[in-house]
């Protein structure tokens, strides 16, 4: 097959930089935002529904708050939350996938497996919203759900993987030179599978920040008054037709955290050359 | 979606000449068809018992929750014994797994509403709506698959997988409230409240919340389908296909599509999942009465029995549809293999 390349390929370090930029962004105001601010994020005013302007760049929402800086006030709420139910179930599901995939006790293997899949069977959104439910509403059940759901998703990816591993040639080296199988464990295999479960995780971010915020919306988040994406949207939605900056602005925010990590997962997997170039 | 995989072959038109299969491939057709069905038979009771399970997690005692504090410890106990919850936790699950058959799947905790009853009530909007969105993203999807397949300019394919995962990175919430600040406030094409549940008449309640489910379901679907078609176009029959000058509908369709539908049907059956999910949310933005809102009023209310059936048959739904969508596949395209 001719391959008629008459721009050059990007080749992916332009999403890097760009996601990366608008993440940083993001983080940093953030983090300067209780410094520079003006304002308390939660403190009542009697300035109620004012429309963005030069005083308050994104208006006040119905107590008289200013929605800027409780925008950026949220935003570890949003991405620490949603940081944590990544990186839990990631590091526990590539654990157990790895076990289960380099384990020779098939029994178990079919076990293990099948709770798996059965746990994958629910939908996503209403298994985290069952579980909240169950767990009590609020950020640390939100992580706790999501990672009781999540963690069967990558032991999945990382048991398939992890089959594969375990015959290839370097780990079939390190055992006839006689390493502990602990060390052939955490040196050789486990680093070669979460290369594909980190991959996973990066575009599962995305979903899980959204979901956060949905969870939120749906009224299981944060208690108030702490400021958060979803529940700003949730308490804007009412009066909407009346003041759309208390929703808009905060969705904005949630738009930009989601596809600064989109960019940066695309960029990433055209930089390593996965998914060749499709 | 990554238990299909695709080998070379001929395309489907090709391959409907041997239509006679030999007695050596129909038996390890059945032998495949009988060992998928276990395993989602497997996978279904998993969903059961995790459903089951659920009620365990709960840190209070649900049924002194419902009662309410003024409760006194024989009442408590009396309606434990009532809802089977002073028995052992193997011989309520007995129990409910026996009940799941004879239709019975508990009843509230607080009305004396069964559970299958909201779920038969409420069901069908659900379904619908799911329908819909499927339909919707269907018909969008193979135009622009099609179209960035055969463009094959890099800038288009990057421009294409750019655009997607931005589309993805929206979250359904937001974009249901702008669509209904929109196309309800401004243009009023969608009615503000209400509903009605004939088929015709629901489209103008439901169209709006199908369109926004697109907007994650068409990126995923044209991706898949994309990919596919790329497949697709480094076999040699198309170029025969193209040498031969064979109509482009004809081309289109047989040498292009048809061959590359399998994944995309396979990964349909396993987006049900997410459209469930998505639905949820659009049916309480929209105020739909739909199983998602039925679910999401029972969790604010603490109606644990609801939550835990609603829960299962979602479960059960994907496990039946992703084992139809492998079969459809499969049969589709019998160069897909089954996990």
């Amino acid at each position: 097959m001719s391959k008629k390349a008459k721009t050059p390929r990007p080749d992916g370090t332009l999403g890097i930089v760009i996601g990366a930029g608008m993440m940083g962004a993001l983080l940093l105001a953030g983090l300067l935002i209780p410094w520079l601010g003006k304002y308390d994020p939660d403190e009542i005013s009697s300035d109620q529904l004012l429309s963005p302007s030069s005083t308050h760049y994104f208006g006040t929402d119905m107590l008289g708050r200013d929605v800027f800086t409780r925008v950026f006030d949220a935003v570890f709420v949003d991405i620490g939350t949603a940081f944590a139910g990544v990186l839990i179930p990631l590091t526990v599901g590539t654990i157990v996938g790895t076990l289960l995939g380099i384990s020779r006790n098939r029994r178990v293997n079919s076990f293990i497996g099948s709770l798996i899949d059965g746990i994958n069977a629910f939908p996503f959104l209403i298994f985290v919203i069952a579980l909240v439910a169950f767990l009590g509403a609020g950020l640390s059940s939100i992580i706790l759900a999501l990672s009781l759901v999540n963690w069967a998703r990558y032991a999945r990816i990382a048991r398939t993987r992890a089959v594969v591993v375990n015959q290839q040639g370097y780990v079939e080296a390190a055992r006839t030179l006689g390493y502990k199988p602990s060390r052939i464990l955490f040196r050789h295999i486990i680093p070669n599978v979460s290369s594909e479960t980190r991959a996973y995780a990066l575009s599962d971010f995305t979903i899980v920040i959204i979901a956060v915020a949905a969870l939120s919306f749906l009224g299981l988040g944060v208690n108030p008054p702490q400021a958060e994406w979803g529940a700003m949207i949730k308490d804007g939605a009412n009066i909407i037709t009346l003041a759309w900056w208390n929703s808009v602005f905060p969705g904005l925010a949630i738009c930009w955290a989601g596809i600064s990590v989109a960019v940066f997962s695309e960029g990433l997997t055209k930089r390593i050359g996965e998914g060749n170039q499709r | 979606m990554a238990s299909s995989a695709i080998s070379k072959g001929k395309p489907a038109e090709e391959s409907s000449a041997e239509q006679k299969v030999p007695d050596k491939n129909r038996i390890a057709l059945r032998r495949t068809l009988i060992g998928r069905f276990v395993r989602s038979l497997i996978v279904a009771f998993w969903v059961m018992f995790i459903a089951f399970s659920l009620l365990r997690f709960s840190p209070g005692d649900p049924i002194r929750l419902a009662l309410g504090t003024e409760a006194t410890e024989e009442t408590v106990a009396a309606a434990k014994a009532k809802y089977g919850l002073d028995q052992p936790f193997f011989v309520q699950f007995y129990d409910y797994f026996t009940g799941i058959f004879r239709g019975d799947l508990g009843t509230s905790f607080f009305s004396d509403r069964e559970v299958t009853e909201v779920v038969s009530m409420h069901l069908p909007v659900t379904l619908m709506i799911i329908l819909l969105s499927m339909g919707a993203a269907i018909i969008f999807s193979i135009p622009i698959a099609l179209s960035v397949a055969l463009s094959r300019r890099p800038a288009v394919t990057y421009f294409f997988r750019t655009s997607t995962s931005i589309s993805l990175a929206i979250p359904g919430f937001f974009l249901a409230l702008l669509g209904l600040l929109l196309f309800g406030t401004v243009f009023t094409w969608v009615p503000a409240a209400g509903y009605e549940g004939n088929f015709p008449s629901n489209l103008k309640y439901l169209w709006l919340p199908a369109l926004v489910n697109c907007f994650s379901l068409v990126p995923i679907l044209s991706r898949v389908l994309h990919s596919s078609l790329m497949d697709t176009l480094d076999e040699e029959f198309v170029e025969t296909g193209v040498i031969r000058g064979v109509r482009k509908s004809k081309f289109y369709w047989s040498y292009m599509l048809r061959p590359s539908l399998a994944p995309t049907v396979v990964l349909i059956s396993y987006m049900v999942g997410i459209m469930i999910g998505g639905t949820v949310v659009m049916e309480m933005i929209f105020s739909l009465p739909g199983i998602g809102r039925e679910l999401i009023e029972a969790v604010s209310t603490r109606d644990y029995a609801i939550v835990q059936g609603i829960v299962m048959i979602f479960g059960l739904i994907v496990v039946f549809t992703s084992f139809i969508g492998d079969l459809l596949g499969y049969l589709l395209d019998r160069r897909v293999t089954l996990s």
